[in-house]
Order: C-alpha cells, then sequence, then structure tokens
C-alpha cells in the first residue's frame, strides 16, 4: 500500500516534470521571474546578515562599558578624575580614557572618524596589531607623538598613496602634522574604514579639549558575565554617566540591521506581490488544449486529486528550482560583487563608502525564511487554479 | 450480465431553466462477450448513454450496474476508481495528447494506479507488438500516420486489461480502409473475449457482421422498430 | 517590532493561511447547508468538487503551519539578540504574555490540521461520505483558531519591544540576580527520567497489547498515555534532554537544540515526538467513527497502522533522546 502510493507519487511526479517541459517558455519565464525576486530578497537578507555578522564580530575589539557624561541630555567632556572614583569596584580591569570625535575634510567633503587613546594602556592593545595590514601599533612605554594609524579610505581620500604624512586643521584652523605609521586591514573596514587613530594627547592637541577632559571613558572587565553588574555598581557610582555595555551596543547594531532589513523586505515585497498576481494570472487561465489535456486524463482514470498532485508537484519543481537559481545568484552577487545593487540603500550613513568585503553564512533557518517569504506564496497563489483546473469534467472530452 | 441499465434516465441542469432531458426510461443489457453498436443521429443522447456506461457521471434515476456494480449515485471519485478498472475508452479522433510520445500516451492509465516504469514499459511494448507498431514508441504522437494514431488509441484502452471497451464515433474521422481495419481489430477483441459497445452512425460499423446487436437511440429512447 | 524580516515572514505566512482558512471555510458553510447525497443537481457535484478544493487547502494549511511553527521559534531565538536579557528563544518567548500561548496555539494547531486530514481521509474511502457533516464542522472550527493564531502572534510581535530587560533559561540579567527562571523548576531529574522511561516502557506494552488484540478500553488507555507522554516528553526534553545535549548543566532550553550548533538535534527530537503523538492519539480516536457506514474496514486498517507507526517513532524518539544522557554517562562528559 505504501509502496503502492509512492510509486504513484513518482509517476506523477515524472508527468509533472514532463508537462513543465512541454510548457517550457512558460515555465521558464516564470522560474525567470520569480527567480529574480528570489534573488533581490535573498541577497537583501544575506547582505544585512554579513553586515550585522561583520558588525558582531568587530565589536568584539570594543570596551566591555563605555561612560560618558550628559549633560542637559547631550554628551560632554568627561573629566578623567571619573575614571579615579571607580577604583573601588572589583572587577574592573582598567579604565582607558578616549577621545572620540568626527573630523569634517572641508577640502573633500568628507567625514573622519576620529579616535584619541593611549594604544599601549588597552589591555589587550597588542593584539590589534593583527587588525593592521601594515605597521604597528605603539608598544608600552613607546610614547611616540604625532603619529595615526589609519583606514583604508583615508588613504585614499588623503591621497597617501606615495607619502605617509598629512595634516589636519585645528579648530583655530592651524594645521597639526601627522605620520602614518599603520593601516587597519580591509576585514574590519565596517568600523575601521573611515577612522584616524591617535595619540591620546594629539587628539586633544587636535579638537582643542582642555587637559583633564576626554569624550568617554573606556572600563575593561576582568569577567564578561560581570558586564551587567558591574555597569551598575559604575552607574550607582556616578550617577550623572551615561553607561553603555557592549552587549547593549550589540543589540542597538542588531535592532539598526534588523530594521534595515525589515524595511528593505517590505519594498521588496511589491515585487513579491507583483509576481504573485502574475502567477495566479498564468495559473488560472485554462487554454482549451490544457482543458482537454486534463479532462482525457480524467477519462483515462485520473482522480481530481491526481491532477491536483500534478499541479502541487509543478508549483514544487518551478519554485525549488527558482530558489536555487535565485539563492545562488543572491550569494554571487553578495560575495563577489559586494551586493552591489544594494549597497546605497543599506550603508547609506558614512558619506564614505566602505568598500566592504561580506561573506554571508546561511543557516538551515535562513533560508527557511527566504522560503516563507517566496515559495509560501506562490504555492498560495495557485492552488485554486491547481483546483479549477483539476475540476474539469471529464465528458468534456466525449463527443464532437 | 456485464451492463445492465434499467430505467436509466439522464437530466442535466435539473430544476433549472436550461434543464435538459438526454435519456428516459433505458433499459439495456450486454452481455459479456458480444459487441453493441448504439446508433442514432448527433443529439440523440448516444453519448450521455456512453458515458453512464463508461462511468463517467451516475444516471439522474434508474439502476445502472456495471461490471456487477450499482452506479446510481456513487460520488466522482469511486466512479473514477471504477472505471479505470474495467473501461477502456477510444474517443473520437482518438485525443490523443500529441506532444507525448506513444509510450506516454498509452501508459497514461497507468500512472494513478502506480505502476512502475518498467512494468508500464513492458506492458505498452507487448501492445504495441501486437498491433505491429512497436517501431513507434518513442515517436511523438503528433508525428504518426492516422492508421498508426488508431491502433495508439486501440492499445491505450487495453493497457490495463479492462473487461470493456468503449469507442465514441472511432470512424466518424477515418477512410474506409482505416475504418474496415478498426472493425477488424474489434473482432479480434471480440474473440478475446472483451465487451465492446460503439456508438456510431457509421453504416460500416452498425453493418458490420461481428455486431451482434445495433440499439438505435432517438431523443433519448431506445427506438424499437 | 514588525520591520524585521522574521516578523514580516510570520505575518505574511498567517496573511497566507488566513486567506487559504477563509476560503475552505467558506466551502464549509456551502456543504453543510446544500450537501445532498443522493442529488444529481449541478450544485452537489460543484460542491463534491469543492471537497477536493477544501481538502488541498487543508493539506496546505498543515505544511504551512509547520514552517511557521519552526519560523516562529527561530524568529524568536532571532529576536532574543535584541532583547537586553534574554539569551536565546525561551527568554525572548517569555518577553510578553504571548509568546508561549502563540506558540502553543500553533502546536495545536498542528495537531488539528492532522486530524482533520485523517478525517478526510477516512470519509473519502467509503462510497457514501459518511463524515462530510463532521468534517465541515470541524473546518469551521478552524478559522477562529485561524484568527486566535494570528492575534496572539501579532500581539506578540507588537509587544516586543528591543530594550525591555527579560528573563531567559539561564540567568536574570540587571535589575534581580538570583533565583532560578528556567521554564519548568523543581522536579528532580531522576524522578523524570525514571517516569519518562517508565512511560516508554508501558506505552510499548499498552501497544504491542493494541496490535494483539484490539480492545476499546485499552486503546482509550493507549491514547491517554500518549497525551501524558506528550507533555512529559515536552518537559523532560526541556529539563534534562536540552542541558546534555548542550553540555552544560544550567543551560534548560527546549528550542536551542534546533540551532545548527546542536546539528539541528530539535527537529529530529521533536519530528519524531509529534507524529508519534499524532498516530497515537489518533488510532484509537479514529475508532469513534468505526461504526459509520463503510467504515469498518478502513478504519480497522488505520488504527493498526497507526499503532504500529507510534511505537516505531516512539522507539527513534527514545533513541534520540536518550543518546547525549547515555554518551555522557559512558564518556564521564569528556565527549
Amino acid at each position: 500500500m505504501a509502496r503502492h502510493n509512492l510509486e504513484k507519487q513518482l509517476n506523477i511526479l515524472e508527468y509533472a516534470l514532463s508537462s513543465l517541459w512541454r510548457h517550457r517558455l512558460k515555465s521558464l519565464s516564470v522560474l525567470l521571474v520569480f527567480g529574480a525576486v528570489i534573488f533581490l530578497l535573498a541577497s537583501f537578507q544575506m547582505v544585512t546578515q554579513a553586515l550585522s555578522d561583520k558588525a558582531k564580530q568587530v565589536l568584539v575589539h570594543t570596551p566591555e562599558i563605555t561612560l560618558q557624561k550628559m549633560s542637559a541630555g547631550r554628551q560632554e567632556a568627561i573629566p578623567l578624575a571619573y575614571g579615579d572614583k571607580l577604583a573601588g569596584i572589583f572587577g574592573i580591569r582598567r579604565v582607558v580614557p578616549r577621545i572620540w570625535g568626527y573630523y569634517f575634510d572641508e577640502v573633500r567633503l568628507a567625514n573622519y572618524t576620529v579616535m584619541g587613546l593611549e594604544v599601549a594602556e588597552m589591555p589587550e592593545g597588542a593584539r590589534l596589531d593583527t587588525t593592521l595590514a601594515k605597521g604597528t601599533m605603539p608598544r608600552p612605554g613607546d610614547d611616540a607623538q604625532g603619529w595615526a594609524v589609519i583606514g583604508y579610505s583615508i588613504t585614499n581620500a588623503l591621497d597617501l598613496a606615495g607619502r605617509d604624512t598629512f595634516s589636519l586643521f585645528r579648530p583655530d584652523l592651524s594645521l597639526k602634522p601627522f605620520v602614518v605609521r599603520g593601516e587597519f586591514s580591509r576585514d574590519t573596514d565596517i568600523l575601521t574604514n573611515d577612522l584616524i587613530v591617535m595619540n591620546l594627547a594629539d587628539a586633544r592637541d587636535l579638537f582643542a579639549i582642555p587637559a583633564g577632559l576626554v569624550t568617554d571613558l573606556c572600563v575593561y572587565v576582568a569577567n564578561p558575565t560581570e558586564i551587567e553588574t558591574i555597569a551598575k555598581k559604575i552607574s550607582e557610582t556616578l550617577p550623572g554617566v551615561r553607561v553603555l555595555t557592549r552587549p547593549q551596543i550589540q543589540k542597538t547594531y542588531q535592532v539598526v540591521f534588523g530594521w534595515r532589513s525589515g524595511f528593505g523586505s517590505i519594498c521588496l515585497l511589491s515585487a513579491l506581490a507583483a509576481f504573485v498576481i502574475l502567477a495566479w494570472d498564468k495559473a488560472s487561465g485554462l487554454s482549451p488544449e490544457e482543458r482537454r489535456e486534463i479532462a482525457i486524463l480524467k477519462i483515462l482514470g485520473w482522480e481530481t486529486s491526481d491532477i491536483l498532485a500534478v499541479r502541487f508537484w509543478e508549483s514544487v519543481i518551478v519554485s525549488g528550482l527558482a530558489c536555487l537559481v535565485g539563492m545562488t545568484a543572491a550569494y554571487i552577487h553578495v560575495v563577489y560583487y559586494a551586493a552591489s545593487l544594494f549597497r546605497p540603500v543599506l550603508m547609506g550613513w558614512s558619506v564614505l563608502r566602505p568598500n566592504l568585503h561580506l561573506l554571508p553564512r546561511l543557516a538551515a533557518g535562513d533560508i527557511l525564511l527566504i522560503l516563507a517569504f517566496t515559495v509560501l506564496p506562490y504555492l498560495a497563489a495557485t492552488v485554486i487554479p491547481a483546483w479549477r483546473s483539476a475540476t474539469v469534467p471529464a465528458d468534456s472530452a466525449l463527443g464532437g | 450480465m456485464l451492463i445492465e441499465l434499467s430505467q436509466v434516465s439522464k437530466i442535466y441542469n435539473q430544476g433549472r431553466a436550461n434543464e435538459v432531458r438526454a435519456l428516459t426510461g433505458i433499459d439495456l443489457t450486454v452481455e459479456q462477450g458480444s459487441m453493441v453498436c448504439l446508433k442514432g443521429p448527433s443529439g440523440s443522447g448516444k453519448s450521455t448513454l456512453l458515458a453512464i456506461i463508461g462511468c463517467i457521471f451516475p444516471p439522474t434515476s434508474g439502476k445502472a450496474a456495471i461490471a456487477e456494480r450499482q452506479l446510481a449515485r456513487l460520488p466522482d471519485r469511486f466512479l473514477t476508481l471504477h472505471r479505470r478498472e474495467t473501461i477502456g475508452f477510444i474517443f473520437q479522433r482518438f485525443n490523443i495528447l500529441p506532444e507525448l510520445t506513444v509510450l506516454e500516451n498509452i501508459t497514461l492509465p497507468l500512472l494513478p494506479l502506480g505502476v512502475a516504469p518498467k512494468e508500464r514499459r513492458q506492458r505498452a511494448h507487448e501492445l504495441l507488438e501486437r498491433f505491429g507498431i512497436s517501431h513507434r514508441a518513442l515517436f511523438p504522437a503528433g508525428q504518426i500516420s492516422g492508421g498508426e494514431l488508431q491502433r495508439v488509441a486501440i492499445a491505450r484502452a487495453l493497457i490495463n486489461n479492462q473487461p470493456i471497451i468503449l469507442a465514441d464515433e472511432p470512424t466518424a474521422h477515418l477512410d474506409t480502409t482505416l475504418s474496415r481495419e478498426f472493425m477488424a481489430i474489434m473482432l479480434q477483441l471480440k474473440a478475446a473475449g472483451k465487451t465492446i459497445v460503439i456508438a456510431s452512425h457509421d453504416p460500416l460499423v452498425f453493418e458490420h457482421p461481428a455486431i451482434d446487436r445495433t440499439v438505435t437511440i432517438q431523443d433519448g429512447r431506445i427506438h424499437v422498430p | 517590532m514588525f520591520l524585521n524580516p522574521w516578523s514580516l515572514a510570520l505575518t505574511l505566512c498567517s496573511l497566507v493561511v488566513l486567506v487559504l482558512g477563509t476560503v475552505a471555510a467558506k466551502t464549509a458553510v456551502r456543504v453543510l447547508r446544500f450537501w445532498e447525497p443522493g442529488s444529481d443537481s449541478n450544485q452537489q457535484i460543484r460542491l463534491e468538487n469543492e471537497i477536493w478544493l477544501s481538502s488541498t487547502l487543508v493539506a496546505y494549511g498543515l505544511g504551512f503551519q509547520i514552517i511557521t511553527l519552526i519560523l516562529f521559534v527561530l524568529a524568536a531565538d532571532e529576536f532574543c539578540q535584541v532583547i537586553v536579557g534574554a539569551m536565546c528563544a525561551t527568554g525572548a518567548l517569555l518577553a510578553n504574555p504571548y509568546g508561549m500561548p502563540a506558540l502553543l496555539v500553533k502546536l495545536f494547531g498542528v495537531f488539528f490540521y492532522g486530524f482533520w486530514i485523517l478525517l478526510h481521509q477516512l470519509d473519502i474511502r467509503s462510497e457514501h461520505y459518511p463524515l462530510v457533516r463532521i468534517k465541515y464542522l470541524a473546518l469551521l472550527l478552524l478559522l477562529p483558531l485561524l484568527v486566535l493564531d494570528v492575534t496572539l502572534q501579532t500581539l506578540y510581535i507588537a509587544g516586543i519591544k528591543p530594550d525591555i530587560i527579560t528573563s531567559c533559561c539561564a540567568v536574570v540579567f540587571g535589575e534581580s540576580t538570583g533565583g532560578s527562571t528556567n521554564l519548568i523548576v523543581g522536579y528532580s531529574q531522576q524522578g523524570l527520567l525514571l517516569a519518562f522511561a517508565g512511560s516508554i516502557v508501558g506505552l510499548v506494552i499498552v501497544g504491542w497489547g493494541l496490535l494483539r488484540r484490539w480492545q476499546a478500553w485499552l486503546a482509550g488507555l493507549y491514547a491517554a498515555g500518549w497525551l501524558w507522554f506528550f507533555v512529559l516528553s515536552l518537559v523532560v526534553i526541556t529539563t534534562v534532554v536540552s542541558s546534555y545535549v548542550y553540555a552544560m548543566p544550567y543551560h534548560k532550553c527546549p528550542f536551542c537544540i534546533l540551532k545548527p550548533e546542536y546539528y539541528y538535534f530539535g527537529f529530529a527530537l521533536y519530528g519524531t515526538l509529534v507524529p508519534a503523538t499524532f498516530f497515537g492519539i489518533s488510532a484509537p480516536i479514529a475508532g469513534l467513527v468505526r461504526g459509520r457506514a463503510g467504515l469498518g474496514g478502513v478504519v480497522a486498517r488505520y488504527q493498526r497502522l497507526a499503532v504500529q507507526l507510534s511505537l516505531i517513532l516512539l522507539v527513534i524518539f527514545s533513541g534520540l533522546s536518550f543518546y547525549h544522557y547515555l554518551k555522557y554517562l559512558i564518556s564521564g562528559g569528556e565527549g
């Protein structure tokens, strides 16, 4: 009985394949349009996913807790002395002051991110070297001044191909010179692309921040599972200070990427809707030849449910192939062409466009998500037309 | 009795303005191994009668037993299940799907029965051999001659070894030679024990010596001269 | 939080299912009003055709329901990344009061579709279509279920606020430290495992007895046993099996086992438990319609098949659930 049923389904599948082949022009056109819709959705999904993965991966390098002073709801410089007040909190490994800001280059109309800190003071400062494509970060005891480590786009923007010095304007429009001692690797582009890392004192000089003040304090914690507890203690000790923890920042990124991806999906859903309408239209128009074919099959002993099964298999084969084609194309698009179709939408927050190398990971869940977006609506759109065609009465094959 | 109809009537669109009384009070029995011709002009109810015998739809009233099974008000599904075991159809213009190969056309009735491809091919080849068209097995049915097409249609009606063969105006679009050939094959099948009902108003059919009985249908009733 | 691909996919699927369900319910109303078994009218012929429409729609509904069920759990797992304090799907589902009910309604939906398809398959085996009325009355219940499903799911998604702190399967973050917040607490592992193993043996014995000789009371016991076993299994998976899969004594989550990190082990586990329970419960329930015209033989055949299937799946399920536990006992947690 089970064997018989299996054999029957195989026979019906065989017939569905041959039927698709007989109407190959129609099948191919549906396949291509459907494949294109899946391609758009899947690329979008893969890009946002790769981006958020990348952000997560890069955020590992950020401090566990960041402290910022808030005044009237806006951030302002935080006194270095605040760091001393934290001395009593157990579990803090180190407090590193940092100046983080944006430098607007009026000549090139671009924003650079400037980060000034004592690299040598960071607990894993030495490991930062691994993020560099060339050069080194300063070692402990090395108190060189006037150096900078820059991201890829800065090299281009400042046209540093043949030289390793450049100058930036202080607020009073005097020039401050820098020597490039390192360049970030392209792998960390999402965070470092427009970044200039420099000595804390140099940054203070560049932005003319008074002595004893920095923009934020980075707190490194000995045990990562205690982040929340320590963050709570800090916020009790320093009431006027905003305490940002790494997990929180990660979640914020996640929300932003999720939101962007959701927004993009909504836009793409209209494409899907158009396709579903097309699919419905294609499936519901029964030509006289198709009617005749179904009537013949039915008179020869095919049940209504057998014809429904043929239509079901046809839909499954078309959507399965479209998925395969669409997803493969999307993967190629994202990995080898860096998602060039969507980058303006997804990474529009910076004037300098990071030139990213993206590598999406595709778990079964993500594939299921794309299936839910595309194949399910398609199957649903074809079910009622399929039933209409399956209920063509057998006797219409009789007579003249 | 393989086919037993008593007081069979068929009304289309019952209870509506476009109600049509297609058959009224038909009594008909056909014994196993006999060949019967249903004669009558088009629109006489011949095709409706053939459809009831062929388990395509049930009669509106009366009793119809085909191969010892009562058809009255069986749901469509059960008519289909019964039809594919008992009835082989030969259509007017043969109703062959031109894009499928001869082999595929012949084995169409076997697909929903869950017959494996190997057995399907084997059964089809036996029949093709018997009708001398094995060399055409893999040709698209749209590319073979009329005589071959006719034999393909007959082979398809025999593929599941059904006891009853129904033919609906089989010779309407054939020349005399092919019509004769058709009747010759029917004669062979009759000799092999098949029960055959042919709806036709072609004298070549109803005057053929192999026909045991000719039933004339007129205005939905059996016409007794 | 609707602007998230997972929320959108869930909502889209629900809307699609709702549309299909509405069409099916429309058919149900027509069949219940106009079904005349003896008639040859065009109406009746159309209704007979519509039976195929509704059964196909329900079959699609079952497929879609299973997909949305999985999608829902995976979405919760994704949401936990944006809910501060939630570390996995449990935390995300407990983030507001609609998560768990939505999940349970979806799970119930899978069983409902399953039973309906069984009813349909039995019905079309008899020339009299003896279950038409029951079948379509049941189909009418589908619509409220779908509406409930969609409502709960929408409320859940709407209630996901990316900044609230929730509890999770392992620890509570932020405000209240300490205090266990596992999904299920307060059972001794040994006791549970004993009950679990005992129930498996019990079910096998009853099932075997049924296969030897079918008795109504024994069948009732079998169905009740499966219902009990299903709930027990969910508890055991959460509190015992899962932590052995994770090899972490305090990670007790029935959902993380679905993730690729654990080789999608959960799919095998639930993929045997749910159908096993379905067959186990449906076999005796099918007995209720045994007396209908033309169904005696069909039902008896189904019952034997269902008991056999449920027993085979039970054996696989038991093997899977004890696999990690035994591995741990044998290797001492070193493997």
